[in-house]
């Protein structure tokens, strides 16, 4: 560790990793409740596991985002960080908070929450992602603006280098967007609109450059290839997600009231969105290639290529699957779409929080890497994760293909719920798919407590 | 992608090859959306061909030719810059950019027209094609008219020499690419029928 | 001529690319919003439709269902429950959860009276009335 403040780091990622078990715990539950519909009903319903489970995955990322922002800035800034207290302040603040919502989530009823903390007084609950009741939203707007001041202020007083810049255009970015989560007009197609600038301008726009940022930093320390190309080609690469990512939001508006042409630029330019993600993965692999030493940390490098590879299969290949609008009008809002989701989130935003995490974990616990055999049941970990979503992805994609058969091109449609029993066999597979994953993260996280000779700094 | 070959393609492309990546993604946004045009077209002939007997084919024409002007200016401008004059190269741009001036208050013209008439993008599907191409492109006028303040603003302050040019035959690129667009969108949406 | 790929100008087709494309995606928003009333059926929007609207948020219906295609994908869409079930059924329907079959997907009792269930009601009758573009496919949603 170059700065003593990138130490804030640690807790960020210690509770990062802490939720996204949360989460996988929720995702189990609901998982079984696709096929034993009475699991833990009335006292977990699926909506509330599934407003645990989508959140907590938010939550988590920013938390992992924070944690590598508050590691990286200070070492591309070669300075301390601005306040190492705010940043402190700021974890206990955003876990306090985010754990008095969960509660909030499983002990209340919805509706009782939404009275108590002021629904009435500003209508933004109950929308799909954005269900934070008005004081956690006004919470996570006051934290992402204390992190975006404090590393505005790290970079100001320091060196100002392009992963530092684009990482903050993305905070930047990140809370500019959040605060249309505030804006729900009754007009639903307006409400739907504009939802969409949090949610699609969040995880195919603004996330990625953040993405970006991380994964050049990664690729510079693990690779020692030269920054100037690592940082041309990120801006190459997050130029091409911006030209096709950002018009690329008119896929979402094909079928929610919005005017017909945005099938066609819809269709066009989220057809151009896997080039920037083809673009990442051979840029990885072409730095890890070229690489001018042997960085001790062979996880982290695992962990980097692996987001370069599933990123482009989770959201490149699997988004481009259904976002033509003639394919859409037959894949909206089936398990496709849950598919995509799926692979999409762990390739791109799950696995950099963890590549992260992986390269810098080890420096702030004061050695250059891992032991030998902790690193090699990080890597099982790796590979035990990531099979196991992709076989989600791919039992869910068999679920929705069926599921878009039997109920929408069939000549007999079948209603909703009939259609779920004839499936069922794809849930299962895809529960049993989930508990390996949860293998992989138990793994993961015990990964941490091996004992062994670890690698000194050179 | 990787760096061996883009060093092998910087030497046939004159200006910065990050101008080029942009290029080449534009090109195949417009690529796709011509290709969608001709489909579509195919499929509502008559449709397409009443609704394009609208279209004011005199101001088409004169922005072609307007573009075409341009271009050259451009190519008269790096020629200079080629030689050193920073002055003879502001001079040509400031042509070119004035051309694209021109090129814009035309065009401003036609939409209004079309504005007034009631035709949106909503109207139908030739109307769609015709307007999303070329406020498309015509966003790329504008674009371009930017790239080449900035570049006269930097040439009158004597910013390139003959050694010292990419800057300016980057921004030549995307005027030219801004002119070999409209040329292959002119006779597809107002001509052919 | 290495120096004909750097940093400096990939960072400018960074911004320029980016701000360009932004106000594009501006100027089809601007004619989206100009567009959308002959088309979101907000004409139809009523005090009992804007309630309507609240009692679905506030009881996270979107945490189980789809409505115009978002959402859950747990159970039926409803942005076509109108037509396709109709106002009677709608209504026995939500007062008679949860059904407590075994093993079957349960929806929980939101306890709502019978002034708030119309006002649902008239929510996903407005809801069903926009112009979607013929989406879904067929009345299964």
């Amino acid at each position: 560790m170059k700065y003593t403040s990138q130490a804030v780091a640690k807790p960020y990622f210690i509770a990062a990793i802490a939720l996204f078990l949360g989460q996988i715990l929720f995702g189990l539950i609901m998982g079984l409740q696709y096929v034993v519909g009475d699991f833990l009903f009335p006292a977990i319903p699926f909506n509330v596991a599934r407003m645990v489970h989508t959140n907590l995955l938010i939550v988590w990322l920013l938390f992992g985002f924070m944690g590598a922002s508050y590691y990286l800035i200070p070492e591309e800034s070669e300075t301390e960080l601005y306040s190492p207290k705010l940043a402190i302040l700021t974890f206990w603040i955003f876990l306090v908070a985010g754990a008095v919502t969960v509660l909030g989530y499983l002990l209340v009823p919805y509706a009782s929450l939404a009275k108590w903390t002021g629904n009435d007084l500003l209508n933004t609950m109950g929308r799909e992602f954005l269900e934070q009741p008005l004081p956690t939203k006004v919470g996570i707007v006051l934290v992402a603006l204390s992190w975006l001041f404090n590393i505005v202020m790290t970079v100001l007083k320091g060196r100002k280098t392009a992963i530092s810049l684009v990482l903050s255009l993305g905070m930047l970015g990140l809370a500019v967007f959040f605060l249309f989560s505030f804006y729900n007009p009754v007009n639903l197609v307006k409400d739907k609109f504009y939802w969409w600038w949090v949610v699609h301008l969040w995880v195919e726009g603004v996330w990625e450059l953040i993405l970006g940022a991380m994964l050049a930093f990664v690729l510079i320390k693990v690779t020692g290839v030269d920054r100037e190309v690592i940082e041309k080609w990120l801006y190459v690469i997050i130029t091409m997600t911006l030209v096709t990512g950002i018009i690329g939001t008119g896929h979402h508006y094909y079928w929610i009231g919005t005017p017909a042409y945005w099938q066609w630029w819809g269709s066009i330019f989220s057809a151009l969105e896997p080039i920037p993600f083809f673009m990442m993965t051979v840029f990885a692999f072409n730095m890890v290639n070229k690489r001018r030493r042997e960085h001790p940390n062979k996880a982290a490098v695992l962990w980097a290529l692996g987001t370069s590879v599933m990123a482009f299969l989770g959201a490149g290949l699997w988004g481009f699957l259904h976002t033509l609008a003639p394919v859409n009008y037959y894949a909206h809002g089936t398990q496709l779409t849950a598919a995509h989701g799926h692979l999409a989130f762990y390739g791109a935003y799950a696995l950099v929080v963890l590549t992260m995490i992986s390269y810098a974990m080890p420096i702030l616990r004061g050695r250059a890497a891992n032991p030998e055999r902790a690193q090699i049941m990080e890597m099982w970990s790796f590979w035990l994760m990531t099979i196991a979503m992709f076989f989600i992805a791919l039992f869910l994609t068999g679920a929705g293909i069926v599921q878009i058969w039997l109920q929408r091109i069939s000549v007999t449609p079948m209603s909703f719920m009939a259609v779920q029993d004839q499936i069922s066999i794809f849930y299962w597979a895809r529960e049993g798919a989930g508990l390996v994953f949860l293998l992989g993260l138990l793994l993961y996280i015990g990964s941490f407590f091996v004992k062994g000779k670890s690698h000194a700094f050179e | 992608m990787n760096h061996s070959s883009a060093t092998l393609s910087q030497e046939d492309l004159p200006g910065d090859f990050a101008i080029w990546i942009f290029i080449f993604a534009e090109m195949l946004a417009f690529g796709v959306l011509f290709v969608s045009y001709a489909f579509t077209r195919a499929q509502n002939i008559e449709l397409f061909n009443a609704s394009q007997l609208t279209l004011n084919r005199t101001s088409g024409a004169i922005n072609t030719l307007v573009l075409i002007t341009s271009s050259y200016f451009v190519v008269r401008g790096v020629e200079a810059i080629k030689r050193g004059l920073n002055q003879q190269c502001s001079h040509w741009l400031t042509g070119a950019f004035l051309l694209g001036g021109v090129f814009v208050g035309i065009k401003m013209v036609e939409f209004q027209d079309k504005f007034a008439a009631d035709i949106t993008m909503s109207t139908n599907n030739f109307y769609m094609f015709y307007l999303s191409l070329t406020f498309f492109h015509f966003m790329h006028v504008l674009m371009g008219m930017v790239i080449l303040a900035v570049i006269i603003m930097k040439a009158r302050h004597g910013g390139y020499s003959a050694h010292d040019y990419v800057g300016v035959e980057t921004g030549a690129s995307f005027w030219h690419m801004v002119d070999f667009l409209w040329i292959i969108l002119f006779p597809l949406v107002y001509i052919i029928r | 001529m290495s120096a004909k790929f750097t940093k400096s100008m990939a960072r400018n087709v960074f911004y320029g690319g980016g701000v360009f494309f932004f106000l594009l995606f501006l100027a089809l928003t601007f004619d989206t919003m100009k567009v959308l009333p002959k088309r979101d059926n907000s004409q139809n929007i009523t005090p009992a439709v804007e309630h309507g609207k609240k009692l679905w948020e506030t009881n996270n219906c979107i945490g189980c269902h789809t409505l115009l295609g978002e959402g859950a994908y747990f159970a039926p869409e409803l942005g076509n429950v109108y037509p396709r079930r109709g106002p009677d059924f709608i209504k026995a329907w939500i007062k008679g959860q949860p059904t407590g079959v075994p093993g079957r997907r349960q929806m929980p009792q939101f306890n709502l009276s019978d002034a708030d269930i119309d006002d649902l009601i008239a929510f996903l009758k407005y809801a069903s009335e926009i112009n979607t573009n013929k989406w879904p496919p067929n009345i299964e949603g």
